[in-house]
């Protein structure tokens, strides 16, 4: 519990600014929205002269575009990047930070197992994501409601911005297991920051291209905004495989800690 | 009762070795000294024992409970206190010792009380921030953060580096203190006096290997003595040909010196013979213990 305790404590501004930013972004978006849908004969002209690839690059959907539902997917795609880096820091930098601060030798000498060490900081991340996802979603149904004049559907927007925490857990996942995998890590940003990229490159690479399978290797792409506002549900495929690929990497990460040398420092 | 017991512990980093077959018995309420050259094995041993590393082969066990199972529960009552302390830069002193005391089942105010005792006593402030504080000021919080906790077993890794000989004084009267009180003390180092001073017993640690578990007596008789002498008058070597105890014998001009191991009266003896204009008596280093002592003996 003092483990827990003290990481949400050394968390807290960073995770106060990422908050913070995420709903001036869902703000100011959703601002835009009303501007966009006043002239909507324009607006739409506008997006269906724009070149197909680049239209599949930045997840706009003609038929959605100019729903609430469609505007959000829109702005989600760039949440869900920014939410990435967040939540892939996190995961590295909460287990690494021991190692490259050279404070292993303090904590693992202490009373506790290695075990109980992990769990502590993966409950405190995970409680982090969860925190940033709750002020989210409640920002932007806030928002949403302020800019709609007419009837939300809660259940479909709240199925939509809950692919944030969708990628999120992916990355925080991923980002656990680097942290043990590597054997250093000198700067979190440095690990985090190429990942998310690769994985976001590749996604919008396969979108372009068109190539459904593509999508299989992308987090971002697991949770399809467009098939979320016709089936008001995630594809189970991609949940199975996103529910297998946390579990998997959580269990590595939990083992090679364990087993891990813990090199002296100096 | 051994305190610390290990039964052929052995630890290879890859392929490279770290220790083999390291046998130890610390017994209750020692101080027990470890000690050899850097890279001999003594860090490996420790961080074995304090499960940071894991073993390739042999067995370990602290109170009787094995290393590897019992962790945590062993732990309780330990005290470690490595030699490059690191610690949360931005936390505060007081903050990162309320930290590692909330890892101990101890009555909180208690451990408060004593941890303002040691810092009082060490003369640190608890108020400063440990990214401000020097490399010996840190030190002083490993020491308090070793401590606070009143461990059975004090496990000490090179600790003194860093500390002004006053320091270093008033951190030996401290364990001498604790091990009156009935801990069990653990000391390794590469400075051999520094052992001496402390220790009751001692193991010699070399290339991963035990070469000697001795009693401080006994090795600070065995000991040698760098002596340098300048001398007056001409160089007579005869005057030493009936002192045993004599190597690497050099004269160069009118300056002798070699090394020495055997009592000191006899030595005195002979030196009162001959017309010195300047002498030197010096603690030789480990290397040149291990050169002249260690390499001769196995012969």
């Amino acid at each position: 519990m003092n483990i827990f305790r003290r990481e949400l404590r050394a968390y807290r501004v960073s995770t106060i600014i990422w908050v913070v930013s995420f709903a001036v972004m869902v703000y100011m978006f959703l601002m835009i929205f009303t501007s966009f849908t006043k002239d909507i004969k324009d607006s739409q002209r506008l997006i269906v002269n724009l070149p197909a690839a680049v239209r599949a690059a930045f997840d706009i959907s003609i038929k959605n575009f100019f729903t609430i539902y469609g505007f959000f997917a829109y702005l989600l795609s760039f949440i869900s990047l920014t939410g990435a880096v967040q939540a892939m820091n996190l995961g590295v930098g909460i287990i690494s930070k021991e190692d490259s601060g050279k404070t292993s030798d303090f904590l693992l000498t202490k009373p506790i197992s290695r075990s109980k060490v992990i769990t502590s900081k993966m409950l405190a991340a995970l409680s982090i994501i969860l925190i940033t996802n709750i002020i989210f979603n409640i920002s932007a149904l806030i928002t949403a409601r302020i800019v709609v004049s007419g009837n939300l559907d809660i259940k479909l927007f709240l199925l939509l911005s809950a692919t944030l925490l969708m990628v999120q857990m992916f990355f925080l996942a991923l980002g656990f297991l680097m942290a043990v995998i590597l054997k250093k890590v000198k700067s979190v940003v440095a690990v985090s920051l190429p990942t998310v990229f690769t994985f976001f490159i590749i996604g919008a690479l396969g979108a372009i291209i068109g190539d459904d399978k593509v999508r299989y290797l992308s987090p971002f792409k697991y949770f399809d905004s467009a098939y979320i506002i016709d089936h008001a549900g995630y594809e189970v495929n991609f949940l199975i495989i996103e529910t297998i690929f946390v579990i998997v990497a959580v269990s590595l990460s939990y083992l090679i800690y364990i087993k891990k040398d813990i090199k002296a420092a100096a | 009762m051994n305190i610390i017991e290990t039964k052929k512990l052995t630890k290879y980093y890859g392929k490279s070795l770290g220790i083999k077959d390291v046998d130890l018995s610390v017994q209750e309420g020692e101080i027990f000294g470890f000690i050899g050259p850097n890279g001999a094995g003594k860090s490996t041993t420790i961080r074995t024992l304090l499960g940071l590393i894991h073993p390739s082969g042999g067995s370990a066990t602290i109170f009787g409970k094995d290393i590897t199972k019992f962790g945590p529960e062993i732990k309780e009552e330990v005290g470690y206190l490595p030699s490059e302390v690191f610690y949360y830069d931005n936390m505060k002193v007081i903050d990162l010792l309320r930290y590692s005391a909330s890892f101990y089942k101890r009555d909180k105010k208690q451990v408060r009380k004593r941890i303002g005792e040691l810092a009082e006593y060490l003369d640190l402030d608890l108020k400063k921030k440990i990214d401000d504080l020097s490399y010996g000021n840190k030190k002083k919080v490993g020491i308090i953060q070793g401590l606070l906790h009143e461990p059975k077993l004090i496990i000490l890794d090179e600790p003194t580096g860093g500390l002004d000989p006053l320091m270093q004084q008033r951190f030996f009267d401290l364990l001498r203190e604790e091990n009156k009180k009935g801990a069990t003390i653990l000391f390794s180092s590469h400075i051999l006096s520094e052992v001496q001073k402390l220790c009751n017993r001692v193991a010699i640690i070399k290339d991963g290997k035990i070469i000697r578990v001795e009693k401080i007596s006994n090795l600070i008789e065995n000991t040698h003595k760098r002596i340098k002498l300048d001398l007056a008058g001409p160089v007579d070597k005869k005057v030493f040909a009936g002192l045993k105890g004599i190597s690497d014998f050099k004269v160069v001009g009118k300056s002798i010196s070699f090394l020495y191991r055997g009592r000191v009266n006899d030595i005195t003896k002979v030196l009162a013979k001959i017309n010195l204009s300047n002498m030197l008596i010096e603690e030789p280093d480990l290397e040149e213990v291990f050169l002249h002592y260690y390499k001769t003996d196995e012969e």
